[in-house]
């Protein structure tokens, strides 16, 4: 604040301890300021640790607008009751605080977390189906947490709201209620007018929604149209729900020396991400590999590979953050693929035009080897699913 | 409000605690705990065991903060959530509560679908109420025993939900019950409050324990309220038209 009145930038500092303070104003009303302490995640450097900390900002703003609309964040009235009413974004915010569901990168990667399901026509079908009916085109069928099936228009929503309406969904899912009907402003499509965001839980893990308008209401959305849409699908839907946190069907057979993966569709911004089950206690346990996961696509997207640009930057803010992003690479080409052995796995990134893959394998893969694993599995993953 | 049945006289108290409901109750529960119920699923009684199932909406009105949402929990057998959300839209939760008629001895499963909405959302966004409306069959009106104020709204509370015409079980109960220490709430007031409404209070409060103890009472006192509207409806009804039954 001190800096900017004299004209000058300033956007991030660190302490002497290590710990990275990073702030940004949004509308020119609301200013955010993320703290951490230091050891946290961002692969060691400090370019890192900014990255997720600015990813957190955006998100945590971005779920005030969901939940109270930009024009009441944007034109403040009453600052007290603005403080009460940010009551009602504590849910959402503390839960991108905590990330305490393993396996969801779309908050750090702003690409949709997907559940590829082996039987994708059929549910396909009953959510257009079932999304039509309720006077709606964006309709998505969520299994445990992400996204399995999703309307055309569900996908042309901007990616930072998909990830952010799978993350309410996800948030509305483990209070174990039946259905709801909570209003909704999109960041992007819709900051001002509130849409409604219908979900209802078929089955334990599987959760319908829509976004609609006026029409239906939740009780007749819910009395005429789930049981007549979905009650014959209950098998395929249980079939889904076994795919699990694999997220990949069993037509995917992954190569055994594979310990987590991360798959980024850069073109539709979809991700499919898994840690595999191990006995063996020489590899790093799951949640410390879903850890590292995190740890290497930050690494990677910061020092090699350029992240898409999903960012909600504003036009007279864009040309700020590019000046300092022009500086850091120092590359004259574009790095294709790269890798890193650490003390615990090995990890290796792959790009194509289309896709991005991170994997980590264990430490007995030579290091020679890791080009052709991850090239094996990038194309068993699309030749088998079309991801 | 409306005359309110005796409690056990239409519905058989505590029958949970009875051998034979086991077979009933069995089907609520999966280890030792509540099952929770999506929307494709449902109790599943062995063929010769075939029992009805009775649908009912609820919704549970009361100021921020009171336990609306924890109310929904404890009735489902779920834990009760341990920070404090405002809830920032509708949500609705399945019960699934097997009841023992007293005069027929006839079982029924009473599907309760409570509707849980936060005050501030039906302040903000002004569709939710005549959504929560929509074809009710009763309201739970809360008040916590640790928030005089919520107590005292009580009656302006109720008033806004008589209508001239409706079918309505209005039901009233007291949360946070447990902590008495801290009750804002006399039981003198409580006892004054039943007799001039003509109601009883309802209490909850305290851990939730296997999901059946804690919360029978206010399930049994539900259905049976619930229960005794549509008789008298039917028998009105019948009387109106000839002799059609629902």
């Amino acid at each position: 604040m001190f800096g900017g009145g004299q004209g000058v930038l300033l956007s991030s500092c660190e302490t002497e301890r290590g710990g990275k303070v990073v702030w940004r104003v949004f509308q020119d009303s609301v200013m955010l300021i993320a703290v951490n302490g230091g050891q946290g995640g961002g692969g060691g450097s400090s370019r890192g640790e900014e990255l997720s900390l600015q990813r957190l900002l955006e998100n945590v703003w971005s779920s005030m607008v969901l939940v109270l609309g930009q024009d009441e964040l944007a034109s403040v009235r009453n600052v007290e009751r603005l403080k009460r009413d940010l009551r009602s974004c504590f849910s959402l915010i503390d839960q991108l605080l905590e990330e305490k569901q393993e396996g969801i990168m779309g908050n750090l990667t702003h690409c949709a977390d997907c559940l590829v399901p082996p039987n994708p026509t059929l549910l396909q079908e009953a959510v257009e189906n079932f999304t039509q009916a309720a006077d709606s085109e964006f309709g998505c069928l969520m299994v445990h947490g992400r996204i399995a099936v999703a309307t055309e228009k569900w996908w042309r929503l901007a990616p930072q709201e998909v990830v952010l309406l799978s993350a309410l969904m996800r948030s509305l899912s483990a209070s174990g209620s039946a259905s709801c009907d909570y209003p909704v402003f999109l960041p992007h499509g819709s900051p001002t007018v509130a849409h409604r965001l219908l979900r209802f839980q078929l089955l334990p893990g599987a959760d319908v929604c829509v976004l609609c308008g006026p029409t239906p209401s939740l009780l007749r959305a819910e009395t005429t149209l789930v049981g007549r849409f979905w009650l014959p699908l209950a098998d395929t839907l249980r079939d889904c729900l076994a795919v699990g946190e694999r997220c990949l069907p069993g037509s995917v057979s992954l190569r055994p020396d594979v310990l987590a993966l991360l798959l980024i569709n850069r073109e539709t911004r979809r991700s499919v991400s898994c840690v595999r089950a191990s006995s063996d206690s020489s590899v790093p346990s799951r949640a410390r590999c879903w850890e590292l996961l995190k740890l290497f696509y930050i690494f990677s997207t910061t020092r090699y590979f350029s992240q898409e640009e999903t960012l909600c930057v504003s036009p007279e803010e864009k040309p700020q953050r590019s000046s300092c992003e022009d500086f850091a690479p120092g590359f004259s080409h574009q790095p294709l693929q790269c890798y890193l052995v650490t003390e615990e796995c090995k990890c290796y990134t792959l790009q194509t035009p289309q896709h991005q893959l991170f994997l980590l394998t264990p430490l007995s893969v030579p290091t020679f080897a890791l080009r052709t694993v991850a090239t094996h599995t990038l194309s068993a993953i699309t030749a088998a699913t079309g991801f | 409000m409306a005359p309110v049945p005796q409690p056990g006289a239409a519905v058989v108290a505590d029958w949970h605690r009875d051998a034979d409901s086991r077979e009933f109750f069995s089907r609520i529960l999966h280890k030792k705990r509540r099952r929770k119920f999506s929307l494709l699923e449902s109790p599943v009684m062995p063929p010769h065991l075939a029992v009805d199932t009775v649908h009912y909406k609820v919704f549970i009105s009361g100021k921020s903060g009171v336990g609306k949402t924890a109310l929904a929990a404890r009735l489902a057998g779920r834990s009760i959530p341990s920070m404090h959300y405002e809830t920032t839209g509708i949500e609705t939760t399945v019960v699934y509560w097997p009841v023992k008629l007293r005069e027929s001895g006839r079982v029924l499963f009473f599907r309760l679908q409570l509707w849980d909405c936060g005050e501030n959302a039906l302040r903000r966004f002004d569709h939710l109420l005549p959504s929560c409306k929509e074809q009710l069959d009763a309201v739970l009106f809360l008040f916590s025993f640790t928030d005089r104020t919520s107590f005292d709204d009580l009656s302006n509370q109720i008033a806004k939900w008589s209508g001239p015409s409706d079918r309505l079980v209005k039901l009233v109960v007291g949360t946070k019950y447990d902590l008495f220490m801290h009750s804002d709430v006399t039981e003198r007031e409580v006892t004054r409050f039943q007799e001039e409404w003509g109601s009883p209070v309802l209490r909850t409060g305290g851990e939730v324990s296997d999901g059946l103890g804690d919360v029978a009472a206010l399930l049994n006192g539900l259905a049976e309220n619930l229960w005794h509207q549509d008789c008298v409806a039917a028998s009105q009804h019948s009387q109106q038209a000839t002799g059609t039954l629902i």
